[in-house]
């Protein structure tokens, strides 16, 4: 009745139908992979004519694919940890006092999301060239680190600015020092933000390219790096593994982030 | 309440301790290579403004800056076009159902960008699902070339880019008053009427934020034309690698870095004057 283009069955079976289409444009892709990874390893197949293992069993047993998957994995492990041990308190610091120029502080910690990412890649070339950094899983840690700080910066601040300053307050007052409070009081209100921001952390390093490609070399590749050149150079249908196994991974770790999302708002 | 925020709050050496070691961070790996590129465009043994000089007269550069800005707005329009009746859509949705329609349109955002580039190859490349059906049905004689070129480019950038595009404006759509277009349609108006009169003016400041987002996101692009376009359709990001690795020519790589790090500043201050600083959250990724 009150939509938004009226009533008309004509207006709205043409936007239905160019959604469905949008949909499907969005979707059916990422799917298509799916039955592609089980098919024939030979070439990329669709429909696939054969089922086979094949695929899952080249990605896992060769190095190259293998190992930069490991790395990854590492990589990803540790930029959220480090991220999550210097942005955490940050983010606290940031909500709880009145230091002048927070604002400043703020949008430095922000600037990574706005600045396009190539150059990044560039100047951290640039810089880990003369530092002897380049090709290291600690420099491409390290610059992972400030590319997800704004993300977990933004998940945890929303966290603070939800929590009860009041309890802290009474934890003050009643003589609880400073620590004590952070570790009892204020993280606990906070494990859900963190979780999120953590999330979504992981995932971003997991995922990054073009950074990862700028600095890394043979000894610390990347997935996402072997995936690219793969693309590039071969199109090889491991690649169908390994995108299935990246698209259930990252639809878990999307899920988990709606669910904990869900949960906080029903609980509020 | 000045006795309750002041008891809660850190003392200004606690929470200089506590953004000490983030801001170190930032400043050496933010802010000490995005200088180190200014100055490497800036300083060739001597201080000169030569590398923007030549950049300006290049053919390569501007031939790139202008493929660059036509795929950008290309990309955005049919984003636009596309995303605008999806956000129709969904804002009609029973709230429920869209969040299942809206986890759909959210599956892109979550998805490496390098699965989607495969993906994308899998169904529209040449031996891809779409051409394979078109052979089918023609008997092996139609065969629409539709990757490694620029629609190609254009369908790699509006699967990343209409999930920011539908939230946008599915924003605008959602905080628009619906007794507006009821008493439009008590009074007599048609559908055509009420969607050019009410629904689509009331939308324009989505419209307007997903264009600008879609816009900033794209010009700094540079898997997708690596992967999904030819050689004719690099852009500016793709000429900053050409530079850095192809003729290792680093005073031209940084200039470009520094002139599309320009570009995007620009937009990135324009966004924010349309969306109010909390918007530009939107914009990363």
């Amino acid at each position: 009745m009150n939509e938004l283009f009226g009533s008309s069955r004509v207006a709205r079976g043409l936007v239905s139908s160019m959604a469905w289409l949008c949909y499907a444009f969005l979707l059916v892709p990422s799917l298509i992979v799916i039955p592609i990874s089980f098919g024939n390893p030979g070439q990329i197949e669709f429909p696939p004519r054969q089922f086979s293992l094949e695929l899952y069993r080249q990605f896992f047993t060769d190095a190259a694919w293998w190992g930069s998957t490991v790395q990854s994995l590492i990589v990803a492990c540790l930029t959220t940890l480090a991220t999550l041990v210097l942005a955490v308190p940050a983010a606290y610091a940031l909500a709880r006092s009145r230091l002048p120029g927070r604002a400043g502080l703020q949008g430095l910690f922000m600037m990574p999301m706005l600045v396009p990412v190539i150059v990044l890649g560039l100047g951290l070339y640039l810089q880990y060239s003369n530092w002897g950094l380049l090709d290291t899983t600690a420099g491409l840690v390290l610059a992972h680190v400030m590319l997800t700080t704004p993300y977990i910066m933004v998940s945890v601040m929303s966290g603070l600015s939800h929590s009860d300053v009041a309890l802290e307050t009474v934890a003050s007052i009643m003589g609880a020092s400073r620590l004590r409070i952070f570790f009892r009081v204020v993280l606990p209100q906070l494990k859900t933000s963190i979780a999120v921001g953590a999330l979504f952390a992981f995932l971003m390093s997991l995922d990054e390219v073009v950074v990862a490609y700028f600095l890394t070399g043979t000894d610390s590749m990347t997935l996402p790096v072997k995936m690219y050149s793969s693309l590039r150079w071969e199109l090889t249908p491991v690649l169908a593994a390994v995108s299935t196994l990246l698209t259930v991974l990252s639809l878990m770790i999307a899920l988990g982030i709606i669910a904990m999302q869900g949960k906080t708002e029903a609980s509020k | 309440m000045a006795q309750s925020s002041s008891a809660s709050d850190l003392s200004p050496w606690t929470a200089l301790l506590l953004l000490a070691p983030l801001t170190a961070v930032m400043l050496l790996i933010l802010i000490y290579p995005l200088g180190l590129t200014v100055w490497t465009s800036l300083y060739n043994g001597r201080f000169s403004f030569d590398a923007y000089v030549e950049l300006a007269s290049s053919t390569l550069f501007l031939r790139v800056l202008r493929n660059t800005f036509e795929i950008a707005i290309g990309g955005t329009l049919v984003s636009l076009i596309v995303g605008y009746p999806v956000a129709l859509h969904l804002a009609a949705q029973p709230p429920r159902r869209r969040t299942a329609y809206l986890i759909m349109v959210m599956l892109p955002f979550w998805t490496s960008i390098l699965v989607k580039s495969f993906a994308l190859v899998a169904v529209f490349g040449n031996q891809g699902l779409i051409n394979q059906f078109l052979g089918f049905v023609s008997g092996g004689t139609l065969n629409v070339p539709m990757m490694f070129n620029r629609v190609g480019v254009i369908l790699g950038m509006i699967n990343f880019l209409l999930p920011f595009m539908i939230l946008s404006i599915l924003g605008s759509l959602l905080a628009l008053d619906r007794r507006l277009i009821l008493a439009a349609e008590t009074m007599g108006a048609g559908p055509l009427r009420i969607f050019w009169k009410i629904t689509l003016p009331l939308s324009l400041p989505g419209v307007l934020a997903g264009v600008l987002i879609n816009v900033t996101l794209s010009i700094g692009m540079y898997i997708t034309p690596a992967l999904l376009g030819g050689r004719q359709d690099m852009m500016v990001a793709n000429l900053v690698d050409f530079y850095t690795r192809q003729t290792l020519d680093w005073t031209a790589a940084s200039a470009t870095a520094v002139a599309l790090l320009i570009l995007s500043g620009l937009l990135v201050a324009l966004l924010g004057k349309v969306r109010g600083s909390a918007g530009l959250a939107g914009a990363g990724a």
